[in-house]
């Protein structure tokens, strides 16, 4: 039988990576389907995922992040998987805590955050401060406390794929949690551990991380408050 | 020195693109990334007319005569530095735009040149039945 989950490797540029995250899913955890996005890499990484016969989406063109993930998700909807999950190409996310996440959503949330500090403090690193400031700012907006807004470990159930396959402005990024939180979508964190990144280089330097936090304070604190829920699901489920 | 109908002027021109870009954020025709420049343009345009200070300053230590002077100038360079942007991010998008025709193309007319070689193959087959 076909698996219900399906997990989203949005993949740019890890050549370094890729064959030992897939590897040990397929091997680990034939459970779960997999697809791997292959988000216009300029390495090896779409050769390396064909060589091993993978399952890949392959992008002709650079869409980032959330037009990679949005990508992964189209096909999970057409494919009309029940739950999918976010996961990182660079080996950080655990496949260990899929089942743990699933268990949580099967309570009847809409979205699982995989967090590394529901039951751990935040460590103090300028990095984390940035993860502090979005928390600040989705308390003030939504009056809800998320620990690990930073998190690339969410898991989206049916409704949700729908949504943030079907819609703009649903980047997998804090400021769409925000925004769905505000709109009663049920969100919930689910303690994880993540590894450090093995191989490869980080997308975010310095000068990155500002202009994602500046982007991230105004889209959370000004623009989320001004919009209007019209997603297809909605307008299907009122009728 | 600004007058007070200017700093009028500046605080209208404020909450218009504010006002302009969040409805087009709010009917979802617009992607968020594209609209924090706006967001912030208006911003900085609000805080000049609340604190013309701020502008007056600029302008003096910029040896510029009149605080409306700088403001304009300031509004250029914001203004040019942005079509600049743009006109980077508009040829790469038309790059793209070709590349991602050609694929298609090239996809659907190898697929159909395919499929004929099989269809081809069946009629001749099934006439020598």
């Amino acid at each position: 039988m076909r698996s219900k989950i399906l997990i989203i490797i949005p993949a740019y540029n890890e050549e370094a990576n890729i064959k030992r995250v897939v590897d040990n899913l397929i091997k680990n955890y034939p459970q779960y389907d997999y697809v791997i996005v292959n988000d216009g890499s300029k390495d090896r990484t779409a050769d390396i995922c064909r060589e091993n016969h993978y399952n890949l989406i392959d992008l002709q063109i650079n869409l980032g992040l959330a037009g990679a993930f949005q990508a992964g998700l189209k096909y999970a909807y057409h494919m009309g998987y029940d739950c999918a999950i976010q996961y990182d190409a660079d080996g950080q996310h655990r496949a260990e805590y899929i089942e743990s996440l699933y268990e949580e959503m099967q309570k009847g949330y809409d979205i699982i955050i995989g967090s590394r500090f529901v039951t751990r403090k935040r460590p103090r690193s300028l990095r984390m401060l940035g993860n502090f400031l979005i928390s600040i700012a989705m308390i003030i907006t939504t009056r809800k406390s998320i620990q690990d807004p930073t998190s690339g470990m969410r898991m989206l159930n049916k409704k949700m794929i729908e949504e943030f396959a079907l819609n703009m402005n649903y980047g997998p990024e804090p400021d769409t949690i925000s925004y769905l939180i505000k709109s009663d979508v049920k969100v919930k964190e689910v303690q994880v551990e993540m590894d450090e990144r093995v191989a490869g280089e980080s997308y975010f330097n310095f000068g990155r991380s500002l202009a994602y936090m500046v982007r991230m304070a105004i889209s959370i604190l000004v623009i989320q408050g001004f919009r209007k829920r019209t997603t297809s699901y909605i307008q299907d489920s009122e009728v | 020195m600004m007058t007070i109908l200017f700093r009028v002027v500046l605080i209208f021109v404020s909450f218009c693109t504010s006002f302009f870009i969040l409805r087009k954020i709010r009917q979802a025709k617009m992607q968020i990334e594209d609209s924090i420049f706006w967001i912030i343009f208006a911003g900085a345009v609000l805080l000049i007319s609340i604190f013309p200070k701020i502008a007056d300053y600029c302008a003096s230590v910029l040896g510029i005569y009149s605080t409306v002077n700088f403001i304009f100038l300031f509004m250029i360079f914001v203004l040019l530095i942005r079509n600049f942007y743009v006109t980077i991010k508009l040829s790469q998008l038309d790059g793209e735009i070709k590349e991602l025709t050609q694929e298609i193309a090239v996809a659907q007319t190898m697929n159909k040149t395919s499929e004929q070689s099989v269809v081809g193959k069946e009629e001749i087959e099934g006439e020598e039945q």
